[in-house]
């Protein structure tokens, strides 16, 4: 489904689980889905300093790496929601949402013509894809990566059976097998899993 | 599409990558790597590094910000990605996406399209150059470049850096030949006299002015030197 190129231009940083609380793509994700704001303070605690420390590097102005700061952060709490998976770890996302605030934060400082913006520069690898994928199936592809990112939500049976079927593409039976269980425990756990998916995106059965 | 045999740095490409180069600089290493994948891999590659860099830096002496949670999660958030100054790039609403020039028409990367969407206006320099500025920002005179086949540039010498993106056509000079998607970087060292057989658009970015070292072409060196300074005074 993803050419090699699609793959290689996505960041290949790895996550990395900080202290043994929940990884920043948790709490990211919480952040869009259910305006945690728990969730946030622990974001905002564990970014604020590096964000300030590049403010201080890019523009070696302390007023201005403050600015940064506050307005970096706020980008991160208005636009978690449009934050997924697919768009790499949260950290290179709240990379480049900071590098992209900064440049264009020194741009208006230095009065420079506004015909560029850093979103011109460093477009959103996803942006070509993304508007092409939304003309031709509109609103479905919103919902499979909503799909893809709910489905790490689900009970670790259902999540199981989930892949089974739709991701090793197996009959039910042989999923059964696979799981050791029988067939009519996993019917009824992915008619489960598929009405709890249903109910997470909003879609009526 | 044709390769190209000149790429930036890994350097130029990390520093981009971080948001530390002029925005003249960035537009021309945007468009050179939107042409060529081998740089798109790269400075993804770099993008990374430069992440995992940043994740180990500590803060030691710096105020404390907490005071703005309160503020920042008062505001309601985003559904849909923001429109305003990143609309997506339609040919059909910029006033430049392609280049003709005699019987050649070229389209922009996206970025340049941008650049350009203001409109361009060219002038004719000697030896068969025309010239279209861009302003970009306050720090770097940015300009389309078309020479004319069989033309030549006058011998001049970089009072700094000067990096020329090759969008269609070719051009040589001593160093070598340069086609298609060639990025290249002169600094002031390099003494040089561009020509081109076919003819070729190119893309440029200077960060300070180009001195002639040579004959009458070197008359336009207060002109150009006086021109740069008013582009550039706008300094903060």
């Amino acid at each position: 489904m993803n050419s090699i190129e699609e793959v290689t231009s996505k960041p290949a940083v790895e996550s990395v689980k900080t202290d043994d609380g929940p990884s920043d793509e948790e709490l990211l994700l919480a952040v869009g889905v259910s305006q945690d704001r728990r969730a946030f303070n622990l974001l905002f605690a564990r970014f604020s300093k590096r964000i300030f420390a590049m403010g201080m590097k890019l523009t070696r102005n302390e007023q201005l790496a403050q600015d940064l700061v506050q307005e970096a952060l706020m980008t991160v709490w208005t636009k978690a929601p449009l934050y997924d998976l697919d768009r790499g770890t949260a950290q290179s996302w709240i990379f480049t949402l900071t590098r992209n605030r900064c440049f264009d934060m020194l741009r208006k400082k230095k009065r420079q013509p506004q015909t560029i913006s850093a979103d011109d520069i460093w477009p959103q690898e996803s942006d070509a894809e993304m508007s092409v994928v939304h003309e031709e199936q509109g609103s479905q592809a919103v919902e499979v990566a909503q799909i893809e990112r709910l489905y790490e939500h689900l009970p670790d049976a259902q999540q199981a059976v989930i892949e089974q079927i739709y991701i090793f593409d197996r009959t039910h039976e042989e999923a059964a097998a696979e799981l050791a269980i029988p067939l009519g425990t996993l019917k009824s756990r992915l008619r489960l899993a598929v009405a709890k998916l249903r109910t997470m995106i909003g879609v009526e059965q | 599409m044709t390769t190209a045999n000149f790429h930036p740095s890994d350097d130029i490409l990390r520093d981009f990558a971080q948001g530390n180069v002029t925005t003249g600089m960035s537009v021309a290493l945007s468009a050179h790597i939107e042409l060529c994948s081998s740089c798109r891999t790269r400075s993804s590659e770099l993008e990374s590094e430069s992440i995992m860099e940043w994740l180990k830096l500590e803060g030691d002496s710096e105020p404390d910000f907490s005071g703005m949670i309160d503020t920042i999660t008062a505001l309601p958030q985003l559904t849909t990605e923001p429109q305003i100054n990143s609309a997506p790039v339609n040919s059909d609403d910029l006033a430049v996406s392609e280049i003709h020039m005699l019987d050649r028409s070229f389209t922009l990367p996206r970025v340049l399209a941008r650049a350009a969407s203001n409109g361009l206006k060219w002038n004719k320099l000697a030896g068969g150059i025309n010239q279209a500025q861009v302003q970009i920002d306050n720090e770097t005179q940015c300009e389309f470049l078309y020479m004319t086949p069989g033309s030549q540039v006058p011998v001049h010498r970089h009072q700094g850096n000067e990096v020329t993106l090759v969008l269609d056509g070719a051009f040589e000079d001593q160093f070598g030949h340069y086609g298609p998607s060639d990025f290249l970087v002169r600094n002031k060292r390099d003494q040089h006299q561009p020509s081109t057989e076919e003819g070729c658009l190119c893309f440029a970015v200077l960060d300070s002015p180009l001195t002639f070292t040579s004959g009458l072409a070197r008359l336009f060196n207060p002109i150009n030197n006086y021109r740069f300074r008013r582009a550039t005074s706008q300094r903060f």
